[in-house]
């Protein structure tokens, strides 16, 4: 009778500190529904403008002629030209590579790794004996920003399979997002939940729901489209930490837990932002 | 001034011979201090908590240190090493409370 007990205990307090991907997914809607009562929920994969009238509205004349849209065409020139070894992008991915943004980053079960949209496209360049593209701007953002864009409209779908390789990996993505770090001391949290929709000086600050959703992006800072890992490298610097490695395996969990929280929630990438 | 001489060469040599093991003590130091925030450093980054400012403040150092100014160099080391201690402190009392801010 005791040992139940204690097994009983142990479940309870199992229970309470250890949520699952979907439990988490769902606290955090109910975090922002009671953050912004009046807000529907789904507008947070336009980051900022969800929040902001006067942004907003120019944001979307903007969009009549969008500066992602060169990248775009380029992206569908290079996703379209053969390797020397005459195989393309598309024999690389499901589907030839079209509409399938929304399943990434995956957990790979082979190698135990997590592949995020542009992991996927370097690798299927080396494995037909190309050379990899740098990761952060330029060509490969132009190719994710093709696929992302045959993407638009669906929902995101990350899937964290019963693998206890995938869960830890999608715990330490967690871990990051909530840890702070840096001389300035900020977690993600601090300016993406706690911050949603405030100002920071001139800038209203996203929130964390939708900010996987419309990557990669043409942001007027940088002048040019960018990765997500590219966000987040100048995220740490903000805050002065050191970033990490382009694809390090800590960005990739991160993107992994951060996706996820974006799960059921339409595909618009790429997008503009300031 | 014979007399002069004979007083003022060995104060001279007894300087500069003074002079020198000072040097040789900074240059110690430096090479004690770096090696101490060289260590820190692994261990904050370890914890996935450097900050972007502490290998500045060693290559800062280290151009110090070339130029002989072995003060300024410690005194960077130093500083780099402070910025190491913080954030592992940082990272030992997260790991302990990141969990409280996850939506329930």
């Amino acid at each position: 009778m005791k040992r139940f007990l204690i097994a009983c205990f142990l479940l309870v307090l199992a229970a309470n500190v250890y949520a699952t991907p979907e439990q988490d997914r769902l606290a955090l809607r109910e975090f922002f529904a009671q953050r912004f009562p009046d807000l529907d929920l789904n507008e947070m994969i336009n980051g900022l403008y969800a929040f902001d009238e006067g942004a907003r509205e120019q944001w979307l004349e903007m969009e009549d002629f969008p500066p992602y849209e060169i990248a775009i065409e380029e992206g569908e020139g290079l996703f379209n030209t053969p390797f020397a070894n005459g195989k393309s992008y598309a024999d690389c991915f499901e589907n030839g590579g079209i509409g399938i943004k929304q399943n990434y980053p995956r957990f790979d079960t082979e190698s135990g790794e997590i592949i995020t949209l542009e992991y996927a496209i370097n690798q299927c360049r080396t494995d037909n004996g190309e050379e990899p593209l740098p990761w952060l701007t330029g060509p490969l953002a132009a190719i994710s920003a093709y696929m992302a864009y045959t993407s638009r409209g669906n929902l995101m779908s990350v899937v964290i399979p019963d693998d206890p390789r995938a869960v830890a990996a999608y715990e330490s993505g967690k871990e990051y997002y909530y840890t702070r770090r840096g001389q300035l001391e900020f977690a993600c949290e601090n300016c993406h939940m706690q911050s949603a929709g405030n100002l920071l000086r001139a800038d209203r600050l996203s929130g964390m729901l939708g900010q996987a959703t419309h990557w990669p992006v043409y942001r007027s800072k940088w002048g040019e489209i960018g990765t997500l890992e590219n966000r987040f490298m100048e995220c740490n610097l903000q805050v002065r930490a050191k970033p990490y490695e382009a694809q390090s395996r800590v960005y990739r969990e991160l993107e992994y837990f951060l996706s996820y929280m974006s799960n059921g929630m339409e595909m618009n990438g790429p997008a503009s932002r300031r | 001034m014979k007399h002069k001489l004979s007083v003022l060469v060995p104060a001279l040599l007894a300087g500069l011979m003074l002079h020198a093991s000072a040097m040789a003590a900074d240059a110690a130091e430096y090479k004690e201090t770096l090696a101490r925030a060289q260590e820190t450093l692994r261990d904050a980054e370890s914890k996935v908590q450097l900050w972007s400012t502490s290998e500045i403040l060693l290559l800062d150092a280290e151009a110090a240190a070339a130029s002989g100014d072995f003060e300024l160099a410690v005194a960077l080391a130093n500083e780099a090493r402070l910025h190491g201690e913080l954030a592992v402190a940082t990272a030992e009392r997260e790991k302990k409370t990141w969990q409280k801010h996850v939506p329930k």
